[in-house]
């Protein structure tokens, strides 16, 4: 059932995303049973699955959101999670570790006391000490690439929910992460702002941007994703090619995933 | 600490405490009747009738309590009136507290949402049936405790008549310290005294509350 | 009746002048009241036990007793163990730290309303513990109290009245100084009100338009 992830055409690239034997419980509740995944330089990996499966869990314990029972977290060659460091040196090291990490949350969470600009820019100039100048024409672009530029000094109350995922993206991307983390991102949106979203992510996908994606959209994970993972009850159930596993599943729980989310559409 | 000392006159200290209870509970029942006037002056139809209300309001929440006391006390005499020391101070606390609790209470009724005033006019409701049996019972909870901050408001405010020398909690630590010299150990009895009335104020608002709200939607 | 305003006109400059010190009061003590109220918020919130437990209990112990029972013990206590500072300072000190009380509670309490997707998007971006408090949660923190923290530079400013008790120079203290020359309380209390009443007028406004203004920036 737990075969190696197989890549098709980007299998000879550097490993990007390592991720061994993840296990993390919230009490008795065991969410993540033993979870291993590798993302290539510029793969796309999808994770589906029912609510309570676990891979919003994953995704928020890459970016050390949610602390790991056990396993082992690469990024890079660089151990995310450290269990021997503590106090100031670790806070350290995953500071400097998110920095290489874009993550992009289901309720956007912009900051709304800066405006969209300084909402991008925050992170460069504070973080990498960008001179202003250069941040606030960097990040000027990442808006137009968003297609954003003329709401650069709105205040995000004053944005659409689909403006505000948007932003949400340019800011992540404003850290140059060499992966993104994309935890349900069009799932607090109405269903016409979803696709001004989409947009952006396909976007990013023929930039070669590494890319983590959950999602419930399945014709979404179809389109975009070089590599799908179904996740049930903190397992990873089936994974494949997403042709694969969308038309022709070979478990059971799969199919019967599938059949369920067709029906609800 | 002088223990031996604390022990002594904690005696003094709670008959004190007595005046600040009485003059509090007083005054905080002079308030509720200014404020249910004041209210109920503020929602007349008559400009003439809302006006004064609104100056008095606006005049006691824009001057300190304090200088309302003095005035009180001290400025009697250009009337010829000589107001007695408790009398002066349970007056002035009754009349100050009584224009935030009408704020207070029209706040209350203000919140209580709009369409439950329509719903029930449309049911053909008087306005003033509207108001007893469907809008007051909705904003009692929210009167219950916007009236309890007002009523520790007054505890504390009460302090301030030991100024015109009515001698409860706080004239008394004062009075006891000029002749000990012991402010820590005074102090401390008598912020106790205050602390276990203020919070005791505070729990029983907070269980009268939670009691009524109960009531009301279970 | 009979009232004589002249002598208020007469010793109007003195009256001008406790105005200012009113004004210089209230100001120094709103800084040290909203600076220090942060401070002891964010370190009863993060802050190590030792830290963190004492401040809980100064939230706890000053919002529970009277500001004039805190002013004496202030007056009297560094009397006591020999500290002599000015009026002045001791009035600025009492107002302030009653009120830092005041403010840390609410701060407490708009810190802890900040959505925790806050902190989650900004540790995303690789900001620190700290950096997260100063530039995300700090400023929205700040936003959201400031109606309350508002309030309370209101009740603060009506507040320094009472520190003419423990002989602070300022409005209150010069009229009551006049007073006793020219034997006319009603009237120079009436003036201190007036004057009093001004002054939270302008505060008010001010306080009104500042927060209009943020609110359009958003």
């Amino acid at each position: 059932m737990k075969d190696q992830p197989q890549v098709s055409d980007k299998k000879s690239a550097p490993l990007m995303l390592d991720i061994i034997n993840v296990k993390k419980a919230f009490g008795d509740l065991e969410v993540l049973k033993g979870i291993d995944l590798q993302v290539t330089r510029g793969q796309i990996v999808s994770i589906i699955g029912s609510s309570g499966s676990g891979k919003s869990t994953l995704l928020r314990s890459i970016n050390h959101l949610e602390t790991i029972d056990s396993g082992e977290i690469w990024l890079d060659g660089v151990r995310v999670n450290q269990p021997e460091m503590k106090g100031m040196e670790f806070e350290r090291h995953i500071n400097s570790v998110r920095q290489n990490m874009g993550m992009v949350f289901q309720g956007f969470n912009l900051f709304p006391h800066l405006s969209t600009l300084d909402n991008i820019r925050l992170a460069p100039i504070k973080l990498k000490g960008m001179e202003k100048h250069e941040a606030t024409d960097f990040c000027m672009e990442l808006l137009a690439k968003v297609g954003l530029q003329d709401k650069a000094d709105v205040f995000p109350s004053n944005l659409s929910g689909g403006q505000k995922q948007r932003v949400a993206i340019a800011r992540a991307l404003a850290m140059q992460p060499k992966v993104m983390l994309f935890d349900e991102a069009t799932s607090a949106l109405d269903p016409e702002l979803v696709e001004e979203v989409n947009l952006v992510m396909k976007q990013l996908a023929r930039e070669q941007m590494t890319m983590l994606i959950v999602t419930h959209e399945m014709s979404f994970a179809n389109e975009v994703s070089d590599h799908v993972l179904f996740m049930d009850q903190g397992v990873v159930c089936e994974q494949g090619p997403p042709d694969q596993l969308f038309s022709n599943p070979k478990e059971e729980r799969t199919k019967n995933f599938l059949k369920k989310h067709l029906q609800q559409q | 600490m002088d223990f031996a000392l604390m022990w002594e006159i904690t005696p003094l200290l709670l008959d004190a405490a007595w005046i600040t209870v009485t003059i509090s509970v007083l005054s905080f029942i002079l308030g509720l009747g200014v404020a249910t006037i004041l209210v109920i002056m503020r929602s007349s139809a008559f400009r003439i009738i809302r006006w004064p209300a609104r100056i008095y309001i606006s005049v006691i929440r824009g001057t300190p309590f304090f200088v309302q006391l003095l005035i009180f006390y001290y400025g009697g005499s250009a009337f010829g009136i000589n107001l007695e020391a408790y009398t002066a101070g349970l007056l002035a606390i009754g009349l100050n507290i009584g224009a935030y609790m009408s704020e207070a209470i029209r706040g209350s009724i203000i919140a209580v949402d709009k369409g439950q005033n329509e719903a029930s006019r449309s049911l053909g409701f008087s306005r003033s049936q509207t108001m007893i049996s469907i809008i007051l019972p909705q904003a009692a909870g929210l009167m219950i405790r916007s009236l309890g901050v007002l009523g520790v408001i007054v505890i504390k405010g009460s302090s301030l008549v030991s100024i015109i020398s009515v001698v409860e909690l706080t004239y008394q630590s004062q009075r006891i310290i000029s002749f000990t010299y012991k402010p820590f150990e005074v102090f401390t009895v008598s912020a106790a005294i205050y602390l276990i009335l203020i919070y005791g104020v505070i729990s029983f608002v907070d269980w009268l509350y939670n009691r009524y709200t109960r009531y009301l939607f279970h | 009746m009979n009232f004589d305003f002249a002598p208020v006109w007469e010793n109007m400059p003195t009256l001008l002048e406790g105005t200012g010190y009113t004004l210089f009061i209230a100001l120094f003590s709103a800084v040290l009241s909203l600076v220090g109220g942060m401070a002891v918020a964010l370190t009863t919130l993060y802050g190590k036990k030792i830290f963190s437990y004492p401040l809980r209990f100064f939230i706890w112990l000053f919002m529970g007793t009277p500001l004039l029972l805190q002013l004496y013990l202030l007056y009297f206590g560094l009397g006591q163990v020999g500290i002599l500072i000015p009026a002045l300072l001791t009035g600025i000190l009492g107002l302030g730290i009653h009120y830092m009380a005041y403010n840390a509670d609410i701060f407490r309490a708009t810190i802890i309303s900040i959505e925790k997707g806050q902190t989650e998007a900004a540790r995303s971006l690789g900001f620190g513990r700290m950096q997260t408090l100063w530039f995300f949660i700090v400023p929205q923190a700040i936003y959201r109290a400031l109606p309350q923290l508002g309030n309370n530079m209101i009740l603060m400013l009506k507040d320094t009245s009472v520190l003419s008790v423990i002989g602070v120079t300022e409005l209150v203290l010069n009229a009551q100084f006049e007073i006793a020359n020219t034997f006319r309380p009603f009237e120079f209390y009436i003036s201190v009100a007036v004057i009093y009443y001004i002054l939270n007028l302008i505060l008010e406004t001010s306080l009104n338009r500042f927060e209009k203004k943020l609110e359009s920036r958003r």
